[in-house]
């Protein structure tokens, strides 16, 4: 695809999105995401499906800054919008482990050699010991530092309200009746964003309100009325059209149809389509029904429990579905053939077939565009099934 | 599949649903009919708002109160159970027509922990004494109840003419119709009288003889008791753990034989939940809804409709709350259960890769008509209706490319249902006759039937849209593939 080679509009790096609950020994942590990457490039629709929990809409928040990421960064149009301080952490936990252990060592070694040691040269060894240590420490302490380093870094990257940027990336919420408050009206829901963007010339807002209802397929109209008084497809389309009110270049869907009525639905992806031809927009669709991401994506992610398991082009993956897990996902699949249904079988997945004792798995590009989470010896075996 | 050929297992006649609102009358299920024979699946699809929920309501007997059932017959098993009392209907609802809701969160009680909720029924309907005697007194008791009710609409009856006669000035008739009220009143009363002394007899009888009966199992139970207490007197202490427990068990026996006792329900609940695929039903029966996943949810709700044993399943959007592989486990869970218990089941969706999963005949709704409906096949492969044709091309499926064709508009005010057909304000291949009068059922074969007024003979020539032909096309090449591949395999091997 030509969009490829242009550089991505979003790109997310080892993005973690860990919840903690509970105290002491309550403490639980859900790795509602975990480790995963994947580049956007403009305009195109990313497509991100699994099965309810498993981290699609988290994924979606925490890169538009619902979320404090826990590690991992995410750049927008060339900036760290969001970064965590997670790995750094740990990296420099680990750093000081590594160091104590190894003046422990060293404190034990001299004990030895001291036992051993003659009345005279005593003095001598433990001065050569005690430069030892010091410059274990003092290694130590310059890698700490250096790591310390990013922390205020990624803290100000994530804590910065670069709104100018930021209102170049909106969302579309899955929940038509609870993402509008009910006791604002349509204009003031729909003007929020420009308020919140600084404009403050209410013609300009009146103006731009009007033509964005237009932009939908509503009536000016409607902005004096409030979301109670419209069906839910129409509650939808407010919602698009307040996502589009700001010109954002990128847009969040997450799960915008689950909850439409089937012939909305359509209505609903016709709209979108159109917009993302008129407005140039880049969008990321997270849904769970592969139909409709089918139809509607350029490439396509598959998530389970946090993971990105596999990423490719729509077509790649549905002709050549790698991971088990999207192979038992595109085998749910209902379609409305009769006769095709009968003899469907659905492929069942199971996390266990995995052997990743040896060596632990990770996202490779298998082929040009096409990556799967998996280790060595898998790509192997999946490489022998690509012929 | 052994269909038992001409055995309706449920009728729908010409039904007719109204709800009572403060605007007017909402015709939420208007004249619709359909047969359901033994051991078939009939799949209801439509828009929210064609009345596909209204319909199942009402053969559940759950129906808002403000509904009203304006015309029709919903014949179960020869019984027409839109006239029956309603406490004969609760023999019927969920013994004998389970229900499976739509939102497994919403339809269970989040503070209620999953054993009880599942166990309830059970133990309410499990009073065997009590139900006993009400079983043995039923004919006199509905004989009694049914003249009462007699009276009561001759005397309503008696009040509207009045108060007609009232209007019509016609005064002197009042006295005539007072006289003959009178006279059918007198024949009545003593009938009343004696059906409800008869039917105190029977129940005196019923008491009588289930006491008895009690009794004599109380007395075998007691003496098996007395009997094992003996022995305790003189076992020694190893032996007097395994008797106690036989003590135990007796009495549980006998209390199993007054009523369903908890431990019983729980001990079917876990068996019922093992059989939906619940793992560790044991230690789930103590949970609270909310340590369930949605489609384990889902399946605590299967289980309840599934302690009572019934042999009509409705399904109301078991699967739209739940993700693709979630779904098609509970779809595989309720084949399963299907083709073990040989239940006849009515599937309401809107998705039509489901219906063609799971049904066997299909039924097309919309603004509370059935406007086609035929064996899934012949919907599938060959729908007539352009609410069917509109319905099928607006879902993408994993081939389409070309832009959706969304129906447009929304469905009719059913306040004022449309003169005509209600589908011809968003059909683009309407006609004038079809603002004009309502299509009857066309016959395509005998199984298939299509409202629209495109089927009559002097109606143009409409072919249905590209896009669903192409899909047909492409389906049927998928089968005869498909079968030549199993043909390949079948003379390999």
């Amino acid at each position: 695809m030509a969009a490829q080679q242009e550089t991505p509009i979003l790109s997310v790096r080892n993005l973690r999105q860990h919840f903690t609950s509970g105290l002491g020994k309550n403490k639980m942590v859900v790795k509602a995401v975990d480790d995963v990457s994947f580049d956007i490039y403009k305009g195109e629709v990313f497509g991100l499906v699994g099965e309810s929990g498993c981290g699609k809409t988290t994924t979606g928040r925490s890169i538009i800054k619902l979320y404090e990421p826990t590690d991992g960064e995410v750049y927008f149009m060339g900036e760290r919008i969001s970064a965590g301080t997670q790995s750094i952490k740990e990296a420099i936990k680990a750093k000081k482990a590594e160091a104590s252990q190894a003046i422990a060592e060293l404190k034990n070694e001299l004990k030895q050699v001291l036992s051993d040691a003659e009345e005279g040269s005593k003095e001598l060894l433990k001065a050569q010991y005690q430069e030892k240590i010091q410059a274990i420490e003092l290694e130590r302490n310059a890698v700490v530092e250096d790591l310390k380093r990013d922390i205020p870094d990624r803290k100000a990257d994530t804590n910065n309200e670069n709104k100018d940027l930021m209102k170049k990336m909106q969302m579309i919420f899955q929940d038509p009746v609870a993402s509008l408050n009910p006791r604002m009206t349509v204009k003031e829901i729909i003007a929020e964003g420009l308020r919140i963007a600084g404009v403050r010339d209410e013609k300009e807002i009146l103006q731009r309100v009007n033509d964005f209802l237009k932009t939908v397929g509503l009536l000016p109209e409607h902005a004096s009325r409030y979301p109670h008084e419209f069906s839910g497809g129409q509650r939808q389309r407010i919602g698009i059209a307040r996502a589009l009110v700001v010109n954002p270049e990128f847009i969040i869907a997450d799960e915008p149809i689950s909850a439409l009525d089937v012939s909305i639905q359509a209505q609903v992806i016709n709209l979108l389509n159109d917009l993302r031809q008129e407005f140039g927009l880049t969008i990321m669709f997270i849904a769970h029904d592969l139909s409709v991401v089918k139809y509607f994506s350029d490439r396509i992610g598959v998530m389970y429990y946090g993971k990105l398991v596999e990423l490719a082009d729509k077509d790649e993956l549905f002709r050549n579905p790698l991971h088990p897990y999207t192979k038992s996902l595109l085998s749910a699949v209902p379609l409305p053939d009769p006769l095709y249904e009968k003899g469907r079988t659905r492929i069942k997945y199971n996390p266990l077939i995995h052997d990743y004792s040896e060596e632990l798995p990770e996202l490779h590009e298998i082929r040009p565009g096409h990556f799967i989470y998996a280790n060595s010896k898998e790509i192997e075996q999946y490489k022998s099934e690509l012929k | 599949m052994a269909r038992q050929i001409n055995e309706n297992k449920l009728s729908v006649q010409n039904l007719s649903v109204s709800f009572r609102t403060t605007q007017g009358y909402v015709r939420a299920v208007r004249d619709i009919s359909f047969d359901l024979t033994a051991g078939e699946t009939l799949a209801i699809v439509g828009e929210s708002g064609s009345g596909k929920s209204v319909t199942s309501r009402a053969i559940m007997g759950i129906l808002e109160k403000n509904a009203v059932i304006n015309s029709g017959k919903i014949i179960y098993e020869n019984e027409d159970i839109l006239t029956i009392r309603e406490e004969d209907f609760h023999k019927l609802r969920g013994n004998k027509i389970g229900m499976i809701f739509q939102d497994p969160l919403s339809s269970l009680n989040p503070i209620m922990r999953i054993g009880k909720q599942v166990t309830e029924g059970m133990i309410v309907n499990g009073k065997h004494l009590k139900n006993k005697i009400k079983a043995l007194s039923h004919e006199q008791r509905r004989e009694y109840l049914n003249l009462k009710e007699d009276l009561l609409t001759l005397k309503e009856d008696f009040k509207a003419q009045k108060e007609t006669l009232k209007k019509e000035d016609q005064k002197d008739k009042i006295s005539a119709l007072q006289s003959s009220l009178d006279a059918k009143v007198k024949v009545l009363k003593p009938k009343i009288a004696e059906a409800k002394a008869a039917y105190i007899a029977a129940k005196a009888d019923a008491k009588k003889s289930v006491g008895a009966e009690w009794q004599a199992e109380k007395a075998k139970a007691n003496e098996k008791i007395a009997a094992v207490k003996a022995r305790l007197a003189s076992a020694s202490a190893d032996d007097k753990k395994a008797l106690k427990d036989e003590i135990e068990h007796l009495k549980e026996q006998l209390r199993r034989v007054k009523r369903v006792t908890q431990k019983e329900a729980d001990e079917r609940a876990i068996q019922v939940m093992a059989e939906v695929g619940i793992p560790e039903p044991v230690k789930r029966l103590k949970q609270y809804p909310f340590q369930f996943s949605g489609g384990m949810r889902q399946r605590i709700v299967i289980a309840i409709a599934l302690t009572a044993n019934p042999d009509l399943l409705i399904c109301d959007e078991p699967t739209t709350a739940l993700d693709v592989t979630i779904q098609a486990q509970i779809l595989e869970l309720i084949n399963k259960l299907k083709r073990e218990r040989g239940l006849t089941v009515i599937f309401i969706t809107h998705d039509l890769g489901v219906v063609a999963n799971m049904a066997d005949r299909v039924g097309v709704m919309y603004a509370g008509k059935i406007v086609e409906i035929g064996k899934s096949e012949e919907i599938f492969y060959n729908p007539k209706h352009p609410y069917t044709w509109a319905l099928l091309s607006s879902m993408p499926d994993l081939s389409s490319k070309e832009r959706l064709s969304a129906i447009p508009g929304t469905p009719p005010n059913m306040l004022f249902p449309p003169k005509g057909d209600a589908f011809a304000d968003r059909n683009n291949f309407a006609m004038k006759i079809d603002f004009e009068k309502e299509p009857p059922f066309f016959k395509v074969s005998d199984t298939h039937y299509a409202a629209t007024w495109l089927l009559h003979e002097d109606a143009p020539k409409v072919e249905m849209p590209a896009i669903i032909q192409e899909r047909i096309n492409a389906m049927k090449e998928r089968t005869a593939a498909a079968s030549d591949a199993q043909k390949k395999n079948e003379v390999n091997s």
